[in-house]
């Protein structure tokens, strides 16, 4: 068994060491290809998500977000509760929050919007708005009658839904913004953007601002409190020590805040899986016609081998060890070129999509899988004209009939 | 008188005993004779009744018809006849390259058309060498590689493989091209290196089906010293088809083919 395997390897080396050396790098090139096809896109929707995942932590909810009590409107007594938030060693900041909805109107537009009342100190620590404006300033803690605009509120800046938007709202401009039947004008302060549309489609004002047009001046009220909390800390981790300091708010992670996110993602690995799938397919048929060619051109050379006395399954591996190592150098070089060039070159130089500047992702278990499953087709593609051309008879083979 | 009889009687029924006798150590003798014969001739090959034909489309050429010889140990043999005569279709069933459609083939007493494919490989392994008229070496190995990848298929060890490789090649004259690639070589030299292969294993018989119709006059001479050497130094058994009367000098007997059929 083991003099066969020697024998099969000796053949296959030899081939591709002293064989056509422009069939090997071609072949080497397009498994290379086929491989990067199929790992490019799991980086890419890595690359996404991620940039999903951040967008939601950074502008949006923080890591972990508490809520009132089941059937309460509002948290009570909200700065005593984020005293005691903040006094947790992973917490780095805990925002309170006051959310509503409300109409703005802004010339002959109108719109709905999500409308946030915020602390601007307590918020720069907890999430990234201050250095998404785009023009303006942001909020500070005396301001009074300003607002920030989302870019998909204000219009303008490349906003994804121009046509949803006030149409172009500028700084120092004067919007109106109705909430709960209260009217009242605001200069815009700033407008920002943080390339991700859900964000982007807010609006923030001062926690008294909103107090008062809410009717609930003094009361110390939020309804929620976003907490960020040092890198690395896990969600679960930050939950439990809020937990066990009594907190009988309703505590949420940002991943269940992520529900239209995450159907965005399975769309996308399915269409992933499916260009796999394809993906395979094409590096199946180049694999077969490859070696199908390689070995009808060593027909003679197959009769002599089985003339000689060279096992037909001997000849049949060898060829099929040719096919993975070229497999496995496509592999690697693929590997290499996604791993070491293509991921730092996209960190160093982001790709801007209209979710923001993306960066790809290499998952090394996926790249693991891809592989796997190129391997697997070069099996099979070698195998099959290996195995029908060896079983021919050795004297058509000889005569290269 | 009666007394007389008896005795008569008895030395009759002697004499039946001891004529008796001698018939059975007459026949013992030519029992003993026979195989004495069958030793002195000791038959490697030997082809009963082989029949080949080949489907050309339509009609069916019968390449070889009831063929039966007798290759003995050691023996030098030529194969002549004109083209088309069967030459290389007989060689090829010899050889076991090829199934006749009847008849037999026994190898040094086995008979092979009992075997399948795969046991037909292995034989060819371990007993036979071949020498194609075009060489037949791999293209991507080098000289001791084409030589050494029999042994290496008998599971011979890469320090047996490469010396035994090495001692052929210096024997055929190529010490010192081990590590040259067919490509790099004359025609002649490759065919010198299709013999080392041919012969690496020590086969009981070596076949070669026109050595020499792609060389010149002298390195077809140098071929056939080298099988004139094997044949007369090691008793090597060789079978080699031809079509150059001087070439058949070589060999200890030449069997002529006609029509598929042998006519001497």
């Amino acid at each position: 068994m083991l003099e066969k395997a020697r024998v099969s390897f000796f053949l296959a080396s030899r081939s591709i060491t002293r064989g056509n050396k422009g069939i090997t790098i071609f072949t080497v090139f397009v498994l290379t290809l086929i491989f990067i096809q199929l790992v490019l896109f799991s980086s890419m929707l890595a690359g996404v998500t991620l940039k999903f995942n951040e967008l939601m932590v950074n502008f949006q909810t923080g890591n972990v977000v508490v809520e009132p009590k089941e059937e309460e409107r509002y948290i009570e007594d909200a700065s005593a509760l984020q005293k005691k938030i903040e006094s947790l060693p992973q917490v780095v900041g805990a925002s309170a929050r006051l959310k509503t909805t409300g109409n703005f109107r802004y010339k002959e537009k109108e719109i709905g919007a999500t409308i946030y009342g915020i602390d601007s100190a307590d918020e720069t620590f907890v999430t990234g708005l201050e250095d998404a404006i785009i023009s303006g300033e942001f909020l500070s803690r005396p301001d009074k009658g300003e607002i920030i605009l989302g870019r998909e509120v204000s219009g303008g800046f490349g906003a994804l839904m121009e046509s949803r938007s006030l149409g172009g709202a500028e700084v120092g401009d004067t919007v109106e913004l109705t909430i709960g039947g209260v009217t009242r004008e605001f200069r815009v302060k700033g407008i920002y953007t943080t390339r991700y549309f859900m964000a982007d489609a807010s609006a923030y004002l001062t926690r008294a601002d909103l107090e008062e047009m809410l009717g609930i001046e003094g009361r110390d009220f939020a309804q929620e409190i976003a907490v960020k909390t040092a890198d690395g800390t896990p969600e679960y981790d930050t939950r439990t020590a809020l937990l066990s300091l009594g907190i009988g708010e309703n505590i949420r992670t940002w991943n269940e805040f992520a529900g239209i996110l995450r159907l965005i993602e399975s769309t996308l690995g399915m269409v992933r899986n499916i260009m796999n799938a394809i993906g395979l397919l094409i590096a199946f048929v180049i694999i077969f016609v490859v070696i199908y060619v390689n070995i009808v051109n060593k027909k003679r050379q197959i009769g002599v081998q089985k003339a000689i006395g060279i096992e037909q399954n001997v000849i049949i591996a060898s060829f099929v060890l040719q096919a993975m190592l070229y497999a496995g150098a496509g592999v690697i070089l693929g590997y290499v070129f996604v791993r070491f060039g293509l991921v730092p070159y996209t960190v160093s130089h982001p790709v801007e999509v209209p979710l923001g500047s993306m960066s790809l992702r290499l998952d090394n278990a996926e790249a693991l899988n891809r592989a796997v499953l190129l391997f697997l087709s070069s099996v099979v593609g070698s195998v099959i004209p290996a195995y029908k051309l060896a079983q021919k008879d050795l004297l058509d083979l000889i005569w290269g009939k | 008188m009666e007394k007389i009889r008896k005795h008569t009687k008895d030395a009759v029924k002697s004499m039946d005993e001891i004529r008796k006798q001698t018939e059975n150590t007459v026949k013992g003798m030519d029992i003993i004779r026979k195989s004495t014969d069958d030793t002195i001739t000791d038959t490697i090959i030997e082809s009963i009744d082989i029949t080949r034909t080949f489907k050309m489309g339509e009609v069916e050429v019968r390449a070889l018809r009831s063929v039966n010889v007798k290759i003995r140990r050691g023996e030098f043999i030529a194969i002549m006849g004109p083209s088309g005569s069967g030459k290389t279709t007989l060689l090829n069933q010899l050889g076991l390259l090829d199934t006749p459609n009847s008849g037999k083939v026994i190898i040094d007493g086995s008979d092979t058309s009992r075997l399948s494919d795969s046991e037909k490989g292995k034989f060819r392994l371990h007993n036979l060498g071949y020498v194609f008229q075009d060489y037949a070496l791999l293209p991507e190995l080098n000289a001791m590689e084409n030589v050494y990848i029999s042994l290496m298929m008998q599971g011979k060890s890469k320090t047996e493989c490469e010396s035994a490789a090495a001692e052929i090649l210096a024997a055929v004259g190529l010490g010192d091209r081990l590590q040259q690639l067919p490509s790099k070589m004359s025609g002649g030299q490759q065919q010198r290196v299709s013999i080392a292969r041919a012969l690496a294993h020590s086969p009981e018989v070596l076949f070669a089906d026109e050595p020499c119709a792609n060389l010149d006059s002298e390195t077809s001479k140098e071929v056939l010293d080298l099988f004139e050497k094997f044949n007369q130094e090691k008793g090597q058994t060789i079978v080699m088809v031809t079509h150059e009367e001087w070439h058949a000098e070589y060999a200890d007997r030449v069997i002529r083919l006609k029509d598929g059929i042998v006519q001497e």
